[in-house]
């Protein structure tokens, strides 16, 4: 198995190394995803392209109307740590913590993260509650896709394989209040058999709006929306109908973390104990 | 396959070396005759395989040899550079925090990182930094009580300096 | 050897590791560093079928691939090894297939390269037709299955008890143990009460973070073998048996081990790297991924049905056991974990009546052998969680239960062996305290229930076996240990320099230990089973006071008196004009044992009983299922600990092992393919799945025979933790579960009763 690794210093090289036709040149950020398809035998490229010398894809900012834009080549763990994260979004912040380890947090890139669509993966279903935005440059030109509408199926995305992710955007949270509930089953450190993200914005016990996502125990990051038109319109006390909607309305995948049946009570439960965690916790 | 030349600094000193693509951080280590970074699961989960690149800590099983390139590396080899071995290091010797050792650099190396980021982890910090670092002896009580020893030693050499 | 009133200086000394330093800086020297010139890499290609005949292998494609220096086959391997089967019980196991193959994931041919990556891309390109067999998996279902894993039984010559079996056909019984003492079903008639149960265990694998590794090196007309082994002695005595030649003839050598657990007793790689060594006379490299681990070797599943027959006042008064160990595809070690452990079947309970039948199965899974505990985990999960169901059934508290029946010192264990230096009822005492057994618990609220439970099992040792230590003394009064107990982690380099020390009054840091090399260091049975600290210990101590005696009588005709520890080189320079000669201290010990009867019964069944006990705090998360270990209390009797520290991280290290058996850990296979063969999705603990509270209790009780009064720990943590827990959960919760592991979702699916 030989490949050729490639390291462009700008966008433009690096778009131009790729190929809407040759999915066996990829674009490779941390690496630490695409090295464990490689040795797995799963992937073998023709061609990596590192992005991690470009400049300007990096940093995290906030804009005046207080939304995040977080470079592609931000690392998980610089995200982790940044004060600006921690005060605006705490909720990725904390999420990180508990996301792989810290040494594949310190290579990951979050547009690795975002870009891999692998189902058992913390980001996809959490960004999507916070609905945020991908921001996507080819040869072509630019382009926003939400991170709810990206991941469309088992590791498939609406990337094209000449396109790249170049920034992450999370809109200001504002009255939003949002957890995320990682559920481990085989130990504690170990990919997500269930991931819930809420979202909320309320003002104390009465919701106003609701975002709902489930991920890892589904082939793609789930919307609930039977779920939160429930508790949008019948409030906290719609909420055992919600999570019954939810258990009914979302398929469940059997896999090496545990029985559909199993994880579609532990979303039941989750999603309760998000639901109330929020508004417990903003009282 | 193709061999590439590459530039680095290995625990201070700077190296050239011919590398394959596929070939890993640990890959090449082994060829230096660097042992203390070793693979064990190969998929980034035990940290036995831990180094330092640009003061950072890398998983040297998952990360290509090629991208060393220009830049600095330090393994568990180079901590006892001077003769002295490390707060932690001796910290793990007074606690006990290994059986086999196979595992030990890594957790080592990770913990030099988090006492230099927060130089008085809870215990609860420490699970969560230490979480990919794998002791099949399960040594994780000592270990637990080598952080805080080590932390407490690093705090009274820092004393003594001021 | 009674010398409990002795004070000691070296050993009871918590010294750190003599290897500590080299194992902080990353220097230890593991096989795994070894490179030797001019060695060339061997990659397998593994079975994709559970059970087959093979009708053909191409590796043309294989071999013409640039960079490949040999692909071997089981064929080329009789040119090297005309019988090419081994094993310490069995001469079951090919070097690689021939003819058949037996389980997936089983060696059918080796690629040699120079490069470790060209050999495992050629090994792609090997491609092996198979006539497909019915497969069997279940070890219930080997007892009577038309599927018979092995045409014919091939006991190893070694095992006089074991002739019989010697070309039996047309069974995957390897080997059946009984044991009757008393007379069971006339107790069982007349019971107040009789309770049955049956329970199961899953299989593991050891993980040890050091893959198993082997190295052979051709030298003249000898063989060096470089092996992260356990059993250096036995894997120079197999290689030399399978290659016709004087053992002398075979050298093997053992740096530090990264872990061994039981993975790496008797022979794994090294008879396939010699025979490939010897084919393409070069130096030949074979190290597994961790995934080829989970191929290689594994931990016993069992079935383990227990009754017990118990009168008005809550004593039991007989017990009836079979067990069924599911070997996998070669026998390894399994008839001597049947045999040896199967007859602790019924717990460390004062039994007068018992019926014992273990059963080593052949399946098509991966073969089981030695994983800390010898066996000994399955059964005390078993007899253990029968007895909190009895005494739950008779509305006892389950240590009161315990008290009732508890095995004491004097009193007779079912094989007729009568206890002794076994302190079962202080480790369970000493666990109720730590514990607070009888204080008030809280237990939990809403849907977060809390409960609690403590277990206690025991061990013989594995008999009789034999080691055999050298000691010497140099003319500058220096001295050095050559022994081939392997030192994996379990400090035993340290330990047995401890007892050096103390017999010749030196400090431990000054003896230097030589690493097992057979060239050298004298025989000794295995690593295994925690004889070394008792055996090996006994051995050094003799090989020890051997050294000082011929020190002593130097001394003496010189006119001095005794050697004053320091004086040893006058007494040398004295001797022999100049700093000048050698004193060589030998030791040997072989413990007293009678081998049990065609009942199964002996008096002196072991040279020592090991005991261990956990009890442990959980909480259960009804409406998941998901439970958090709170605390977790280990006790064992270790004899006189000999370097306490050492000793209290093998008691945590060996419970929360077995916490992962309990609690996770699980192959899982499907068409007899292991579907998890990875740290990413076989999970072993990690640091936040341990309890915050963790104790470890040495129960101090003094072994007569062994040195300084020491006894085996490795093990003993392992023993109650299964079952703890499971008591733990049922008093929480109110389900019981009777098969490890026990998942969050087991514990959902025992809770809310919706299987899948
Ligand atoms: C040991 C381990 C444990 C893990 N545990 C978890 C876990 O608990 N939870 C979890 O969510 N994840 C987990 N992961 C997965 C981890 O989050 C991903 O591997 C990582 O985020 C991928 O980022 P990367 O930069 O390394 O991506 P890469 O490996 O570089 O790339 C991943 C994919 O994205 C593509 N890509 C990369 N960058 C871009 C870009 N800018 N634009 C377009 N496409 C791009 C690549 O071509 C590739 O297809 C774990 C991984 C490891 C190794
Ligand atoms: S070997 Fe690299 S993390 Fe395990
Ligand atoms: S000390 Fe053996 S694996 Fe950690």
């Amino acid at each position: 198995m030989s490949f050729e690794l490639i390291s462009p210093n700008t966008l433009r090289d690096a778009l131009d190394l790729l190929d809407v036709d040759d999915p066996s040149i990829r674009p490779f950020s941390g690496g630490t995803a695409l090295r464990l398809m490689m040795k797995s035998g799963v992937f073998s490229p023709s061609k990596l392209v590192v992005l991690r010398g470009i400049p300007d894809l990096s940093g995290i900012e906030i804009s005046d109307d207080g939304s995040l834009t977080i470079g592609a080549l931000s690392t998980l763990a610089e995200v982790e740590t940044s004060a600006l994260v921690a005060r605006q979004v705490p909720v990725l912040a904390g999420a990180l913590k508990h996301l792989s380890n810290r040494r594949v947090r310190n290579v990951a890139r979050i547009g690795g993260a975002i870009a891999h669509g692998d189902p058992h993966m913390d980001l996809p279903p959490l960004l999507s509650a916070l609905n945020a935005e991908v921001i996507v440059e080819s040869r072509n030109g630019r382009r926003h896709i939400a991170v709810e509408d990206l991941v469309i199926g088992y590791y498939e995305t609406l990337l094209e394989p000449d396109e790249l992710i170049v920034a992450l955007r999370i809109p200001a949270q504002d009255d939003w209040h949002s957890a995320y509930r990682k559920v481990t089953a085989r130990s504690a450190d170990d990919w997500p058999a269930l991931g819930v993200a809420t979202s909320i914005s309320h003002e104390g016990k009465e919701i106003r709006d609701i975002r709902l996502v489930v991920g890892a125990a589904t082939e793609r990051p789930t919307r609930l929306d039977i779920s939160e038109g429930v508790l949008r319109s019948e409030g906290v006390a719609g909420l055992p109908r919600a999570v019954e909607a939810a258990m009914e309305s979302v398929e469940v995948m059997d896999d090496s973390h545990g029985s559909a049946t199993w994880k579609k009570a532990l979303l039941g439960v989750e999603l309760r104990r998000s639901v109330e965690e929020i508004l417990g916790r903003n009282a | 396959m193709t061999k590439k030349p590459i530039k680095f600094v290995l625990n201070g000193r700077e190296v050239q070396a011919f590398v394959s693509p596929d070939d890993s951080v640990v890959d090449l280590l082994r060829e230096l005759d660097h042992f203390g970074a070793r693979e064990s699961c190969g998929q980034g989960l035990c940290g036995c395989c831990t180094v330092l690149i640009d003061g950072v800590s890398v998983t040297g099983c998952l990360e290509l040899a090629l991208l060393l390139d220009g830049k600095r590396i330090n393994t568990v080899e180079g901590l006892d550079a001077d003769g002295q071995l490390s707060a932690v290091q001796q910290a793990f010797i007074d606690t006990g925090a290994f059986q086999c050792g196979f595992c030990t650099p890594g957790f080592i190396l990770m913990i030099e990182q988090l006492l230099d980021e927060n130089p008085d982890p809870t215990d609860d910090e420490a699970r969560d930094y230490l979480s990919g670092n794998l002791c099949r002896c399960a040594a994780y009580p000592e270990i637990l009580s080598a952080v805080r020893n080590a932390a407490m030693k690093r705090k009274t050499a820092q004393g003594a300096d001021a | 050897m009674g010398d409990k009133t002795m004070t000691t200086t070296e050993v009871g000394r918590s010294l750190p590791r003599l290897e500590a330093r080299q194992k902080v800086t990353g220097r230890a020297n593991y096989t795994h560093n070894l490179k030797l010139p001019g060695m060339v890499h061997a990659k397998v290609f593994r079975s994709t079928v559970p059970h087959g005949k093979i009708l053909s292998i191409d590796t043309a494609e294989a071999a013409s691939y640039p960079g490949v220096a040999a692909v071997v086959t089981g064929k080329d391997i009789l040119d090297v090894v005309p019988e090419p089967y081994y094993g310490p019980a069995f001469h079951d196991q090919p070097i690689l297939a021939l003819n058949k193959v037996r389980y997936v994931g089983e060696p059918v041919a080796v690629v040699l390269a120079d490069d470790p990556r060209i050999a495992a891309e050629a090994v792609e390109l090997i491609d092996a037709v198979y006539e497909e067999l019915p497969a069997v998996y279940d070890e219930t279902e080997a007892m009577t299955s038309d599927a018979v894993v092995h045409d014919e039984l091939k006991p190893a010559g070694t095992f006089p008890d074991l002739k019989h079996l010697n070309g039996r056909k047309d069974t995957n019984i390897a080997l059946d143990f009984h044991l009757k003492q008393g007379h069971a079903d006339a107790a069982f008639a007349s019971a107040a009460h009789v309770f049955a149960h049956s329970f199961q265990t899953q299989q593991t694998m050891h993980t040890p973070m050091e893959p198993i590794i082997s190295l052979a090196e051709p030298s003249g007309d000898r063989l060096i073998i470089h092996t992260a082994s356990q059993s250096p002695s036995f894997v120079r005595s197999e290689v030399a048996r399978l290659l016709g030649w004087s053992e002398n003839r075979v050298q093997v050598k053992v740096g530090h081990l990264g872990g061994g657990f039981g993975a790496k007793l008797y022979i794994k790689l090294e008879a396939l790297v010699a025979a490939l060594a010897l084919l393409c006379r070069r130096p030949v490299r074979l190290s597994l991924s961790m995934e080829e681990q989970f191929y290689t070797i594994s931990k016993h599943a069992s079935t383990f049905h227990i009754k017990s027959a118990v009168d008005k006042d809550g004593r039991i008064t007989a017990r009836k056991c079979e067990v069924l160990w599911n070997g996998g595809a070669y026998a390894d070690i399994g008839p001597r974990v049947t045999q040896k452990s199967g007859f602790t079947a019924t717990g460390p309970y004062d039994i007068a009546a018992a019926d014992i039948d273990s059963y080593a199965l052949y399946t098509n899974r991966p073969p089981a052998g030695a994983l800390r505990g010898f066996g000994i985990p399955q059964l005390v999960w078993a007899y253990e969680s029968h007895t909190d169901l009895i005494a739950r059934e008779l509305g006892m508290d389950p240590v009161e239960f315990r008290r009732r029946n508890i095995l004491k010192d004097g009193r007779p264990h079912v094989t007729g062996t009568v206890m002794k230096d076994a302190a079962i009822d202080a480790v369970l005492e000493t666990l109720a305290e730590r514990m607070r057994w009888s204080e008030p618990f809280d237990r939990g609220e809403g849907t977060v229930k809390r409960g609690r439970g403590v277990a206690i099992g025991f061990k013989a040792c594995v008999s009789p076996t034999t080691s055999v230590a050298t000691v010497t003394v140099a003319a500058d009064g220096s001295v050095t240990l050559h022994h081939a107990t392997v030192d994996m982690g379990q400090g035993s380099d340290t330990a047995m320099a401890q007892i050096v020390a103390e017999v010749l009054g030196v400090r431990t840091e000054e003896i230097r230990v030589v690493d097992p090399d057979t060239d050298v260091t004298p025989y000794d049975m295995a690593t295994l089973g925690s004889r070394s600290t008792f055996h090996m210990g006994n051995a050094v101590r003799k090989a020890a006071e051997h050294a000082r005696t011929q020190l002593d009588d130097m001394a003496k005709s010189l006119g001095m008196a005794e050697t004053a520890a320091g004086r040893v080189k006058e007494v040398f320079r004295r001797t022999y004009g100049m700093q000048a000669g050698t004193v060589v201290g030998v030791g040997t010990y072989i413990p007293e044992y009678v081998s049990p009867n065609e009942d199964g019964l002996s008096d002196n069944v072991t040279p020592f009983w090991m005991i261990g006990g956990t009890g442990v705090e959980v909480e259960v998360d009804t409406e998941t299922g998901r439970t958090k270990l709170l605390k977790m209390v280990n006790a064992a009797d270790l004899g006189t600990a000999l370097n306490p520290r050492i000793v209290e991280t093998q008691l945590s290290g060996a419970a929360i092992m077995q916490l992962g058996f309990t609690v996770s850990e699980e192959m899982i296979l499907d068409g007899g393919q292991v579907t998890n063969a990875s740290l990413a999705d076989y999970k072993i603990p990690g640091i936040k799945d341990i309890p915050p509270v963790i104790e470890n209790c040495i129960v101090d009780a003094h072994t007569e025979t062994g040195p300084f009064g020491a006894k085996g720990v490795g093990e003993s943590a392992t023993f109650g933790v299964s079952p703890a827990v499971a008591e733990a959960i049922q008093d929480a919760c109110g389900v019981r579960l009777t098969r490890l592991p026990m998942t969050a979702e087991a514990i959902f699916h025992a809770l809310h009763g919706d299987k899948k």
